[in-house]
């Protein structure tokens, strides 16, 4: 390299070893931010039950703002912030993976050819997984600025390819971590300190650059403008109608009768077959005579089947709509059962929820049908 | 047939044609008014420790899940129940819900209901007669 020029004010009086400024105050926010925010994301998405769901989103979507904002800094930031600073040729890489195989003491001040793709790889990975939740997020639970455009099909389908890209991310986090202590170890310095400080021991060998204006106030207008253009593409997208959701209003009678002893359940939460075989069995309903006229009976079943799973698209109706005819009730189904595995029998048995019938206790909108997981809140304390 | 006073004819037969289509009236009858009545069917008269035995007592002949009307109407009727569902059930005795026993279409769809339930057939109206007696005693 013809640049050899040591780099101006790179040195910090009073270190016993001399130190060069290596990681811009921006790139270590950026990174530290990073780690929190995936952190998040990733706690909650591989551990965490729906109730989390919320958090999960909100570490999802600010990492992928952080990566969107440390894009433009790649573009305008201080030297080895520059993606031009690191973009690796695979010719770069292969002759790093030689001279290094080789016992070479060459060292980069910013990220080596290798550490560089990890870099690249953890931005396009964290940008693809932010699109892909936002895609669950509209065709799954058909909210979001996606929700108009996908429906449940398209949302399983997005959500296999999140799953599947977190996986990809926690094995190269754990490939970084591996890299990290690996070259910490090789080259005699603490590169994690270096992420927190900015600072690297300066030697001999260092390859020096030509310091790099950065160009923050542009930076700064770009991510602003980019913030504000996606807040208001949002808004834009979230608020067209979205199809496919249950919107019918239950009618007197149905609320009435069928709410006379439980939940008036709304009827996109079973198949048209399972309300036809409820209806036609009302004198042994679910352990209880629960008869009516043919008249009530004939216009219940009408419209019961009428707005029936088949006729939305939701992620309940779609999950309820599978399974055996025989699996009558909806706390029957092996969506039903699986999805509330987890929760304690007592939850069910005891006060304030007393039976899995009651869906109301924890499903803030069961009435509507959607059980979202943002509406669900689980009783902090149960009595028998 | 000519009718001296047509529109009066025509106005009388829209006005019974409106009560025939209107759907049964709330507030229909009373406990009192029912008790009558069953009694009248039965030609017998109610008796209230009859009716508290037919509440109160374990059964067989009906579905499993409910033996006893108390399954769910619990032993005292003008406390609140609770359905299997977990959903809580207004209090039955008229002293402590006065709503109970004012529309014939509801007891007889009720009756009908959890006489099935727990008994595993109809009760018969002088049952009817004591369970009335009994609960409007409490």
């Amino acid at each position: 390299m013809a640049r050899n020029k040591t780099e101006n004010n790179e040195t910090q009086p009073g270190d016993a070893e001399t130190t060069v400024k290596v990681w811009d105050i921006w790139v270590r926010l950026f990174h530290w931010g990073l780690v929190m925010t995936v952190a998040t994301a990733a706690l909650t998405g591989f551990f965490a039950n729906a109730t989390w769901l919320q958090l999960h989103i909100i570490g999802g979507l600010m990492a992928g703002a952080l990566v969107l904002a440390r894009i433009v800094w790649g573009l305008l930031g201080s030297r080895h912030a520059r993606f031009a600073d690191f973009a690796p040729s695979p010719r770069a890489v292969i002759d790093h993976l030689r001279t290094q195989s080789r016992g070479g003491t060459h060292r980069h001040l910013g990220h080596n050819p290798l550490g560089a793709l990890m870099v690249f790889a953890v931005l396009a990975l964290i940008l693809s997984l932010a699109l892909s939740g936002l895609g669950t997020l509209g065709g799954v639970l058909r909210v979001g600025p996606l929700a108009p455009d996908l429906g449940t099909d398209t949302g399983f389908a997005l959500r296999e390819a999140h799953e599947i890209l977190a996986l990809i991310l926690a094995a190269l986090i754990a490939l970084h971590l591996g890299g990290v202590a690996f070259e910490s170890w090789r080259s005699r310095e603490n590169l994690t300190r270096s992420m927190v400080t900015g600072r690297k021991p300066s030697r001999s060998g260092d390859v020096r650059h030509a310091p790099v204006r950065a160009r923050g106030l542009i930076a700064l207008t770009l991510i602003a403008l980019a913030g504000g253009g996606l807040a208001v593409a949002n808004a834009t997208l979230s608020g067209r109608p979205v199809p496919g959701l249950p919107t019918a209003t239950m009618p007197e009678l149905v609320t009435e009768e069928c709410g006379a002893c439980h939940m008036a359940y709304h009827p996109a939460l079973l198949p048209a077959a399972n309300w036809h075989a409820i209806m036609r069995t009302l004198d042994d309903h679910f352990g209880e005579d629960a008869s009516l006229g043919t008249d009530d009976v004939a216009e219940i079943t009408a419209w019961l089947t009428t707005h029936a799973a088949e006729t939305v698209d939701t992620k309940p109706a779609r999950l309820f709509a599978r399974g055996p005819e025989d699996a009558l009730a909806i706390t029957a189904r092996p969506a039903w059962q699986r999805l509330h595995a987890d929760l304690p029998e007592t939850l069910f048995t005891t006060q304030p929820v007393g039976s899995a019938s009651n869906c109301a206790a924890c499903h803030q909108d069961a009435e509507t049908g959607r059980m979202s997981p943002f509406a669900i809140t689980l009783p902090k304390e149960t009595q028998p | 047939m000519t009718s001296p006073i047509p529109s009066l004819k025509a106005a009388m037969a829209a006005a019974a044609l409106t009560v025939l289509a209107a759907p049964v009236l709330a507030q229909d009858t009373s406990p009192d008014q029912l008790l009558s009545a069953y009694e009248a069917e039965a030609g017998a008269s109610a008796d209230l420790a009859r009716g508290q035995a037919l509440f109160t007592g374990q059964h067989t002949g009906g579905k499993p899940d409910t033996p006893s009307c108390t399954t769910c109407h619990t032993m005292d009727p003008r406390a609140k129940g609770q359905a299997r569902t977990g959903k809580v059930i207004e209090p039955l005795a008229p002293g402590a819900n006065p709503e109970r026993f004012t529309e014939t279409a509801k007891v007889e769809k009720w009756f009908g209901r959890n006489c099935n339930s727990v008994l595993g057939r109809d009760c018969t109206a002088l049952e009817k007669a004591d369970l009335i007696a009994w609960l409007s005693s409490l």
